[in-house]
């Protein structure tokens, strides 16, 4: 007699405990799948926050510039290096960097003063597409400027409104002039948020009386089937005068960070996949032993006892693939629901905050992976099965004399 | 001895239980021998070691000191898997609590052996129907066992017992827990296996009924042979 039959029997035969353990698998099943999926959209949005908003996934600065930034160091020939990103697959735009003080009515603060080519930079970046009120800037607007959340709040403007801006020009000179303030972003990042300011790159080499090179050149790659490292290693080896980092380079903290989700997650599931696992031990104890003297006939009749652990272990199979197939039929459209209607916590924070520095909007979207779906049923499924050992162990050492006239 | 002559023989069995720290001697050195084609009765009080022979016997259990042979086999000898092999090939349980598993009907508790033995499924239906013919529950084929009455599930555990055609069906308290009419359909059943195929059957009984109808009696007290009706 097939295992997998008289497993299907038994689960069948004794309904209750059937129910009672297949609904508690699942149950923890569809919530794990909501939860990889929330913590997948989490670590999404940080990554999308912290590289595609404005850090790019590579940069390219000149010798030293990262460890002592000057106006002066700059990457002189800054086109050819863009033309052998692009040729490399890349695609970059670059920047100009600079420092200031800016002041509107009676407030003034010190700012960073970044000059882009707003369209170059709408390839490479998304911070065009997080204005918080006015608009972005586009390659024809002069003297305008798009300022940081708190910035705006600081200096009390709003599109529309004035802005001096004084700072050390190039030529030694002081840098003095009126800008009008275009938009102003959400919050996208503690640096933008305090302290960015943001002009087109004509705007920015007049005011600073910069007339050539550029800071910086960001990046990202247009085939994301490409790995980052080797994206990375390739544009260096182009460019070996300058300095080629990616954003893991560029943030430690948050690749380290981003790597250790995978591991928060398992550790999460353990958590919670412990409770289930202890549920399926408790519940498939409780089917051996109200089964005792039935599997001392069994034994006594010539199953073996390796029979019998495998029989309770398909019993335990059964039962985890029924809870796995329940637990995606409720956890992937709870998942996909999410994805398309965000839990919004704009009640609690109406605009979006920044955490450790990224930036996090108020609405809480889940993402829908593989890893997300694949993960929490194969833990469901090794818990189980892990569960399930002892029973079926004590199972199968069963002395089928005792187990007959077991009560 | 000739071992062909004897189904199960037991040299100097004796089988010792600790319940805590009182040693309960269950056999007490005995010797036993059973004949194929033998109709035989253990009977005895509570205690007297009835089902700890046909335990041992049957391979369930091993003796403390002595040898258990079963068609000239030690059982002392073999390992938990031969064992279990022996049970399933060459004997045949028949339990005073019935003891059918319960998620499978009738039909499936009779194949049950034949399956574990892989007897292809064919000859396993031809088998199975005919034995079920004989203990006159051709007719239940789809009943589980809680949709049958004690005596019926009795002779769908004796046609489990006999459909694989063992050597020796042991039967421990076979109509215990059957009323009267039950009680001599069952033994009706069991003597006309006896004497149409053959089948050697081993009973422990407390019951007067089985004890008339046996045609060895063996009497127990105390773990030791108190008397045979047929001894040598």
């Amino acid at each position: 007699m097939q295992l997998l039959s008289l497993a299907l029997k038994n689960v069948l035969r004794y309904r209750h405990r059937t129910w009672v353990t297949v609904l508690a698998m699942a149950f923890a099943g569809a919530i794990m799948i909501f939860y990889a999926g929330l913590f997948e959209g989490w670590m999404g949005a940080m990554e999308t926050n912290a590289v595609s908003m404005e850090m790019g996934e590579m940069q390219i600065h000149a010798q030293g510039y990262r460890d002592d930034p000057d106006l002066y160091t700059v990457i002189p020939d800054y086109r050819r290096v863009i033309r052998q990103a692009e040729n490399s697959g890349l695609i970059a735009s670059p920047r100009l960097l600079g420092g200031g003080l800016a002041a509107a009515h009676e407030n003034s603060t010190g700012v960073s003063i970044r000059g882009i080519d707003p369209r170059a930079e709408e390839q490479v970046v998304l911070l065009q597409n997080h204005v918080f009120s006015g608009s972005w800037l586009s390659a024809t607007d002069a003297k305008q400027v798009v300022l940081g959340y708190q910035l705006a709040r600081i200096l009390d403007v709003r599109p529309g409104s004035e802005i001096v801006l004084v700072a050390q020009a190039a030529d030694g000179s002081m840098a003095n002039d009126l800008f009008t303030v275009q938009g102003v972003l959400k919050s996208v990042g503690q640096g933008i948020d305090r302290g960015g300011l943001i002009m087109g790159d004509r705007d920015f080499r007049e005011f600073f009386a910069l007339p050539e090179g550029v800071h910086e050149i960001v990046m990202k790659r247009a085939d994301n089937g490409v790995l980052l490292e080797q994206a990375t290693k390739k544009i260096a080896e182009l460019v070996p005068d300058l300095e080629v980092n990616s954003w893991r380079e560029l943030q430690p903290t948050l690749a380290r960070l981003l790597d250790l989700s995978d591991v928060s997650m398992i550790i999460m599931l353990l958590i919670i996949y412990a409770a289930v696992g202890m549920l399926t031990m408790n519940a498939m104890l409780m089917g051996v032993f109200e089964r005792i003297p039935v599997f001392g006939v069994m034994k006594a009749v010539g199953f073996s006892g390796c029979r019998l652990f495998g029989l309770i272990f398909s019993e335990t199979l059964l039962l985890v693939t029924m809870a796995a197939v329940l637990s995606l039929a409720l956890g992937v459209p709870l998942s996909y629901y999410f994805e398309r209607h965000p839990i919004d916590f704009s009640f609690l924070l109406p605009e979006s905050s920044t955490i450790a520095g990224i930036a996090f909007e108020p609405q809480w979207y889940c993402r829908v992976t593989a890893g997300s779906v694949v993960m929490p049923v194969v833990f469901l499924y090794i818990v189980a099965l892990l569960a399930v050992l002892y029973p079926a162990w004590k199972a199968a050492v069963i002395s089928p004399v005792k187990a007959i006239h077991h009560i | 001895m000739m071992d062909a002559e004897y189904i199960a023989r037991l040299d100097r069995v004796s089988r010792v239980y600790y319940q805590g720290r009182v040693e309960v001697r269950a056999v007490d050195n005995l010797d036993l021998l059973i004949r194929p084609g033998e109709f035989s009765a253990l009977s005895g009080p509570s205690g007297s070691g009835k089902t700890t022979i046909l335990n041992m016997i049957g391979a369930l259990d091993m003796p403390t000191s002595g040898t258990v042979y079963l068609e000239g086999r030690d059982l002392t000898r073999l390992g938990r898997g031969e064992l279990s092999r022996l049970r399933r090939d060459r004997v045949g349980f028949v339990f005073q609590a019935y003891n059918l598993v319960p998620v499978l009907t009738a039909y499936e508790n009779a194949e049950f052996v034949l399956a574990l033995q892989n007897v292809p499924v064919q000859e396993r239906r031809d088998r199975v129907m005919a034995v079920l013919e004989e203990v006159g529950m051709a007719g239940y084929v789809n009943r589980r066992p809680d949709e049958l009455s004690g005596g019926q599930q009795q002779r769908i555990a004796i046609a489990r017992a006999v459909v694989s055609d063992p050597a020796i069906v042991l039967a421990d308290e076979p109509t215990a827990n059957v009323d009267l009419e039950a009680a001599n359909t069952i033994l009706d059943l069991m003597e006309d296996l006896n004497a149409r195929k053959g089948v050697t059957f081993l009973f422990s009984t407390h019951d007067r009924l089985v004890m008339d109808r046996a045609r060895r009696l063996v009497k127990l007290r105390d773990g030791r042979l108190e008397d045979d009706n047929q001894a040598a």
